[in-house]
């Protein structure tokens, strides 16, 4: 999968849990996923464990921790699928 | 590089942290016998606030932190600003907390709420807090964890709202688990959860404060969460196991009306 289908997906997947559902018209790769899209900290929760069903790989806890936006969640997902 | 604790699936804390939470907590204690039975004369004459069987929850406590070792970790719903302090007040009176300083809970405040100034940071200091940013930085939030499991394993009893924040529907809402609870559960071997459902009588939904002159139902339940999911699915299960039970009590405390 290329990295844009991969941000495709991740954006697809986050959709839902954003409150802020005006800032998915402009999202990318340096949007804040907490502070830009408003998801939540237990929501993101879900959305990590959906990147874990969709992608068919594990994600510790610690590292949510270095999730801050977009990039990160994509960044993470193809470390995730090369180990 | 300083000296590092292991920390399970946390950050590990540095010595230097460590050291000022033991400073913290010296403080808090050399000064317990001035300042917790000032904030418990607060609660009860000052707002009038009175906990209901507060004698036989406080002896339960008495015994469970007595006859068990394991790490103590209080997970309760939280409706007002002050759940905190009344959760305290119906687990221990102040002449045990001064004698078992250990047994008075950690508090996890919002930094926003409760240290706005520089009395109320004093305040928050001294009464054994470590205070959260929300929204604040993942990395911030875990350390926060790490800070609490460190006191924990250390022998301290910490209280959490797995909520996360005060419920907006006045009752336990299982969607909001804030997985971190299950995080810090799966750090500690062993760890027993206390949930304790705690509610006004008049509380008909969330609040800054509950009303003067109010009386408080309290319910107790001990348990080891467990999960044999492995990461944060494992830690989100926990969380709602958590939840879960406290939604059962609250069902018990509202039948009671």
């Amino acid at each position: 999968m290329s990295e844009s289908e991969l941000l495709e997906k991740v954006i697809q997947i986050l959709t839902p849990y954003a409150k802020n559902q005006a800032a998915l018209a402009s999202v990318g790769p340096e949007t804040s996923i907490l502070d830009d899209l408003k998801v939540n900290s237990a929501r993101l929760v879900d959305v990590v464990l959906a990147f874990e069903d969709e992608f068919d790989i594990q994600i510790a806890d610690e590292d949510v921790d270095a999730v801050e936006t977009v990039a990160d969640c994509v960044s993470l997902i193809q470390q995730k699928l090369a180990a | 590089m300083a000296e590092l604790e292991p920390n399970g699936a946390l950050p590990d804390l540095p010595a230097a942290e460590r050291r000022a939470l033991a400073r913290q907590r010296l403080v808090g204690r050399l000064l317990a016998p001035v300042w917790v039975p000032l904030a418990a004369a607060v609660l009860r004459f000052g707002a009038g606030w009175r906990i209901e069987g507060a004698r036989e929850t406080r002896e339960r406590y008495r015994r469970l932190r007595a006859e068990s070792a394991a790490p103590l970790l209080v997970c309760a719903n939280h409706l007002t600003l002050v759940d905190s302090f009344l959760v305290a007040s119906a687990l221990g009176s102040p002449a045990f907390f001064v004698r078992r300083y250990d047994s008075l809970p950690w508090n996890v405040p919002e930094a926003a709420n409760f240290a706005a100034t520089w009395w109320s940071r004093a305040l928050v200091y001294l009464m054994k807090c470590v205070l959260v940013r929300r929204g604040g930085e993942r990395r911030e939030a875990a350390l926060v964890l790490s800070r609490l499991a460190h006191l924990m394993r250390a022998g301290d009893v910490a209280l959490v709202f797995p909520e996360g924040g005060r419920s907006r529907s006045g009752r336990v809402e299982l969607d909001a688990a804030a997985y971190g609870v299950g995080r810090l559960v799966k750090a500690l071997p062993g760890c027993l959860a206390l949930c304790v459902y705690l509610r006004g009588t008049g509380q008909e939904t969330w609040s800054d404060l509950p009303r003067r002159g109010e009386r408080f139902r309290v319910e107790l339940s001990l348990y080891e969460p467990k999960s044999d999911a492995a990461g944060l699915r494992g830690s989100r299960e926990i969380a709602r196991g958590i939840l879960a039970r406290l939604a059962e009590m609250e069902a018990r405390v509202l039948a009671r009306e």
